[in-house]
């Protein structure tokens, strides 16, 4: 399959590749958005999504309109969308896109958790998932008290059971040892993929590796600046960055050493795409944020994804660039329900 | 009327809608179907215009009238299409109409959540009964088996540990999806680590989900388990597992009260759920009756909102200001109905409409009926004509089942053809009534009348090359005999007929009288070239020249419609500088041709065709400008010119057609250049004048008349100012022009050829149909020869019908279009317009009613 892959391509996932792209041409543009943001009320918004791809995905909803109607019907469509091209695929690219989906049952398995550790009854967690992450043993998470009892009871017969390996060792569930959890998994997630990437070889390793490397060193960032003031030790914290990005080894362990948000940003300096990221953002206001910066830097890695052809990258970029058009019409809806326009630009647009 | 020949003269128009009128004004404009407005606010988002209030009420209420739609089809309920067809109800009934959907919803909504509980309770005494039925028989197993044994093995030793009376197992009992079983007793076994006992029996009779209305198949379980702790874990797995617990008494006794009492509780529950069936339905039928017409109302409210959310408001927001394109003869129409809106809001000050001159290039409207509707479309698929340009549609009536049918001569299957077209016709109005949603069936029923032409013309063109399932009819006796003795047919395999009037000889050398009667059949090919060997050849040669001669003959007339064009923009330019150049050009080279085919038919008869000479070999000499001498003796006689006068009439022929692709390639630009230089002079001159004091009025009379002159020769016909004159555009536009039209005349004349190759391949599959299939049929010669016959005419009429008919008919259809669009068009038709879109009732009903199809 390596070499002459792109001769195959077609035969497989041709079909599936011109609809994720016929749909990545249905994304909102820069115009959509400045429509949107000129809404007065949800159903203007309503209105104006009626004129573009979504149709009449909220025709059926009584007015008035809520933001969490709208969120959940624009994750509905995407669902249904990745669902139909999920029964459409054949290996490797079925794998692959089960992969994206890993992600997310990571988020749900980690919002039940933190839901049952508050006491929050099961059913009213449910809904507030993720539906592509959804899997059949997702309700019974809260049987488990230790991280072992959640392995051995629940997730061990889930694709997620070699991530979570490395966690069993934790003794206690509670908020710090679940971001503890949280961050192992994704860590362990990230590295799996992107070997998984790197062999499919060709133009799919070329795209996805240069995202996911990206996606891991946004967490070392990430999980460096968070930590501060927190009890988590520098070990421990290292032991957390995905080692699959352009970090990995020096800037991995210069950020091991940080222990501060200057010192972080020494880190970027040597690193020209990071740098540029660090000395654009900034916490006053009119300034975008840190991670506004990534997000902004994630969609156009996403878009650039599109610029190749007869590789698996551009499903994933389509998922994470839907999810992005769902984060800013839901951004953009909650300003105007909110009646609280000041940051209502601060959604980012997809080029 | 005529007015197929070119589209109707369109007029820009200003409404002056009183606001009150308005809404009544745009409904009776919607229901006569001729005025197509124009949005005056494209950049207003469609959420900030004026009536965008009333377009959400509307959307609100259809979304509730789909709901209702919705439940009246769970219960199938028959839903009444009367087809009449309700005016728009003024805009005070909305909030009758708003009201009524809203207290039906409610209702329903009443309804359906009462009946979900009902069914929720009952869904879970039935589950309760089922359990309490199995459960029973697992009790009844134990009890039978002796249980002490296997009591003692599991528990003896904790009860010799614990030192305490054998431990009572505790037990829970449930339901659940029957699918959820493995992952279920999975987790089960895990989480407890073995310590529990899953015992599970499928319920047969699916049960239905009170929510969603579908039937499910789900499984009783029974759990044992020992302590506290297990049982908490068990609870909380069943629940993650969406399971139903129910308590179940453990000594018989109870259960069979609890059973008993169950089942009339069912009982009454059932009589229940029966009345708020009921309930429910008496709702629904009443709405049923009136859903129709409610959609329609409604989707009549919305579009004229839609409308009035085009228009401009004027300054002292009195008045709606909307502008439409609308069709002159209808403008009588047109006020008729605003007086009457107006009468009917009953309104003081009337709605005016006023006509405007504008700049735009209009609408194209073709009005068409259901014949020549499918025409029409034909040639709009191609592209809509510019406005008032010639429309080929009226000649395609003929033209294009004529050229059909050449490619497809074979008059049985025109037969066939004819028929399946003929029944659609005949049938119309009963296939209409279906609505079939099927797109194939649809696009064959729209060109019904296409197909019945095609029909009937290809039966034509099939009597002429005596082709009937590929087979030829003697109809009028052939006018071919044979002087033959029977010996010589059967001793030879090949015998040749002699056409000659003189010098025919039998085999043995002895002069006969020619075999050829004298007279040529009366209509079409001679049945007797069906057993000839040398008929493809024949036919072959007869087909090509046929094609060609059809083909310029197309052209020619293609050209000269274009005539009408120049004269009716009035561009006399363009006249001589583009129509005579072409036509000279096409007739002195392929004109020629044709003229040479028809002469070389009727100048070289049988006794001396063997001098015929080669055409194709002729017009590539006439280029080389190569001849033999016509009076040589030397020179065999098919190498010699057709006729004396050859040579010289073919150099002028050539130099003719070179000199008319120069005229055609500098004439017109150079035309202008000088127009607009002199223009130019003028101008200077005028600017001069003007500058000086006394001006006259007579000088500024000439500008204008200068200017306004220099304009009109624009193709468009507007916006070329002197401003924005630019010789090299032009120059090369007509470059590009002449190299088109020159070789463009080449490459369509040799495109023609197509007719006789599908005519070829049509010819020679059916034959082949002929005999490898049903001449099979034909060996046998005992009577099992029926019953093969029988069998064997089944697989050719498919062959035939799949083959021959839809699939070479489609091929031919499509290289039709092809000859019209490309080689017929591209002579005079521009066919950049855009179509007229008028705003309609019955369009916009049509389409909702299509779209709604689709979604179901």
């Amino acid at each position: 399959m390596t070499g002459l892959s792109e001769l195959y391509f077609n035969i497989d996932s041709g079909y599936l590749e011109g609809l994720v792209r016929g749909f990545k041409g249905g994304i909102l543009k820069q115009n959509d958005y400045l429509n949107l943001v000129q809404c007065e009320t949800l159903d203007d918004l309503k209105l104006h999504l009626q004129s573009t791809d979504y149709g009449n995905f909220l025709a059926n909803e009584p007015s008035p309109l809520t933001v969490s109607v709208i969120d959940d019907k624009l994750k509905e469509k995407l669902v249904v969308e990745f669902q139909h091209i999920r029964n459409h695929a054949v290996e490797p690219l079925s794998t692959f896109l089960d992969y994206i989906t890993y992600s997310y049952m990571i988020d749900n398995i980690i919002l039940l958790i933190t839901g049952t550790l508050h006491s929050r009854p099961i059913t009213e967690l449910i809904p507030k998932c993720h539906p592509l992450g959804s899997f059949e043993e997702m309700e019974a998470i809260h049987i488990a008290g230790t991280p072992a009892e959640l392995y051995n009871a629940v997730l061990v017969d889930t694709p997620l059971a070699p991530f979570f390996v490395d966690c069993i060792s934790e003794q206690d569930l509670d908020e710090m040892n679940i971001e503890i959890i949280r961050n192992t998994l994704y860590k362990a997630y990230l590295e799996d993929f992107h070997v998984y990437c790197s062999e499919l070889g060709g133009a799919t390793a070329e795209v996805m590796c240069e995202i996911l490397a990206f996606e891991a060193d946004r967490r070392a960032f990430i999980i460096t600046i968070n930590s501060f003031g927190t009890e988590l030790t520098k070990d421990d914290r290292a032991k957390l960055y995905p080692r699959c990005g352009k970090l990995h080894p020096d800037g991995l362990a210069a950020l091991a050493r940080a222990d501060e948000y200057e010192q972080v940003r020494a880190v970027a300096e040597f690193y020209a795409e990071y740098k540029q990221l660090f000395d654009g953002a900034g916490n006053n206001p009119g300034d975008k944020t840190l991670e506004d910066k990534f997000f902004e830097h994630e969609v156009k890695l996403n878009v650039n994804a599109f610029m190749q052809q007869f590789h698996f990258g551009v499903f994933y970029s389509y998922v994470k660039l839907k999810e992005q058009e769902v984060r800013n019409i839901v951004w953009i809806a909650e300003c105007v329900a909110q009646r609280h326009r000041a940051k209502i630009d601060s959604y980012i647009p997809i080029l | 009327m005529g007015s197929l020949f070119r589209s109707e003269e369109m007029t820009l128009a200003q409404l002056f809608l009183q606001s009150e009128t308005a809404y009544v004004c745009v409904s009776e404009l919607g229901e006569l179907g001729v005025v197509q407005f124009r949005d005056l606010n494209p950049d207003v988002n469609a959420f900030q215009r004026k009536f965008v209030n009333e377009v959400r009420r509307c959307e609100e209420m259809e979304r509730k009238l789909r709901f209702i739609e919705k439940e009246i089809k769970k219960d199938g309920i028959p839903m009444l299409d009367t087809g009449d067809n309700p005016d728009a109800p003024a805009p005070r009934e909305m909030i009758d109409l708003e009201a009524t959907f809203e207290r039906l919803e409610n209702e329903m909504k009443e309804v359906n959540t009462n009946a979900e509980a009902l069914k929720r309770n009952f869904l879970e005494l039935t589950e309760l009964k089922h359990i309490l039925r199995k459960t029973q028989v697992f009790f009844d197993e134990m009890h039978d088996q002796p249980r002490q044994d296997e009591a003692q093995t599991l528990l003896g030793e904790e009860v010799s540990q614990a030192g305490i009376p054998a431990l009572k197992l505790g037990f829970v009992a449930g339901v659940i999806l029957r699918e959820r079983i493995p992952a279920f007793e999975r987790l089960l076994w895990r989480a407890c680590r073995g310590n529990v006992f899953l015992k599970f029996a499928e319920i047969e009779t699916p049960l239905e989900d009170p929510v969603t209305g579908d039937q499910v198949n789900k499984c009783v379980f029974i759990i044992f388990f020992q302590g506290e702790q297990l049982k908490t874990r068990v609870k909380k797995i069943c629940e993650g597992f969406r399971a139903t617990l129910y308590p179940c008494p453990e000594t018989p006794a109870e259960r069979r009260e609890m059973a008993i009492g169950v089942m009339t509780r069912i009982e009454d529950l059932n009589t229940v759920l029966g009345q708020t069936q009921d309930h429910r339905h008496r709702v629904l039928v009443a709405a049923a009756k009136n859903i129709k017409v409610w959609f329609i109302k409604v989707q009549k409210i919305k579009a004229i909102y839609h409308t009035l959310n085009f228009c401009n408001l004027d300054v002292t927001q009195k008045c709606l200001i909307a502008e439409c394109w609308c069709p002159i003869s209808e403008l009588e129409k047109i006020q008729l109905a605003l007086r009457r809106g107006t009468e009917r809001s009953g309104a003081a000050v009337p709605s005016i409409l006023n006509r405007m001159s504008t700049k735009e290039s209009p609408p194209t409207f073709n009005r068409t009926n259901k014949f020549t509707a499918a025409f029409q479309a034909l040639v709009d698929s191609y592209g809509v004509a510019s406005y008032r340009e010639v429309n080929p549609a009226p000649f395609a009536i003929i033209s294009f089942p004529f050229i059909f049918a050449v490619m497809f001569g074979d008059a049985g299957h025109g037969i066939v053809m004819a028929l399946f077209g003929l029944w659609m016709v005949i049938k119309e109005k009963s296939l209409i009534a279906q609505k079939s949603t099927n797109e194939i069936w649809n696009t064959f029923f729209g060109g019904r009348y296409i197909i019945l032409l095609m029909g009937l013309f290809s039966i034509y063109t099939g009597l002429i090359y005596n082709d009937f399932y590929s087979k030829s009819v003697n109809i009028f006796g052939s006018a071919w005999q044979s002087n033959y003795t029977l010996e010589d047919i059967e001793a030879h395999k090949v015998l040749q007929l002699c056409p000659n009037r003189i010098n025919c000889t039998n085999l043995a050398k002895e002069p006969i009288h020619m075999d050829y009667r004298g007279y040529p059949y009366p209509f079409g090919m001679d049945p007797i070239w069906a057993i000839s060997v040398n008929r493809i050849t024949y036919t072959n040669s007869y087909k090509m020249k046929m094609s060609i001669i059809i083909g310029v003959a197309q052209m020619l007339f293609g050209v000269m419609l274009s005539i009408w064009n120049h004269r009716y923009f009035k561009e006399p330019l363009n006249i001589i500088a583009e129509f005579i150049p072409e036509m000279i050009f096409l007739n002195s080279i392929f004109g020629y041709l044709c003229v040479l085919c028809i002469y070389k038919w009727s100048v070289w008869p049988g006794d001396d065709a063997a001098c015929a000479p080669s055409i194709l070999l002729g017009l590539i000499n006439m280029f080389l400008f190569k001849y033999e001498d016509y009076d040589d003796e030397n020179i065999v006689c098919n190498q010699k010119t057709m006729f004396r006068s050859q040579q010289a009439l073919q150099t002028l022929l050539v130099i003719l057609a070179v000199l008319s692709a120069m005229v055609l390639l500098l004439v017109k630009p150079l035309y202008l250049r000088r127009e607009h230089n002199k223009k130019l002079a003028i101008r200077s001159i005028a600017d001069a004048v003007e500058s000086a004091p006394e001006v006259t009025g007579e000088d500024v009379q000439i500008h204008d008349a200068q200017s306004r002159s220099s304009a009109d020769p624009s193709p468009s016909g507007h916006g070329m100012d002197g401003e924005e004159f630019d010789f090299g555009d032009l120059f090369v536009y007509q470059c590009i022009h002449t190299i088109e039209f020159c070789l463009g005349c080449i490459s369509h004349t040799a495109s023609y050829l197509r007719l006789w190759a599908l005519s070829l391949a049509h010819g020679q599959l059916s034959e082949v149909l002929w005999t490898m299939v049903l001449h099979m049929g034909f060996i046998f010669d005992s009577y099992a020869g029926a019953f093969v016959l029988f069998a064997v005419f089944a697989a050719w009429a498919m062959l035939t019908i799949g083959i021959l008919l839809v699939m070479e008919g489609l091929s031919a259809f499509l290289h039709t279009l092809r000859l019209h669009w490309v080689e017929f068009q591209s002579k005079f038709y521009h066919g950049s317009g855009y179509a007229f879109l008028p705003f309609s009732f019955e369009v916009i009903l049509d389409q909702a009613q299509a779209s709604d199809h689709e979604v179901h």
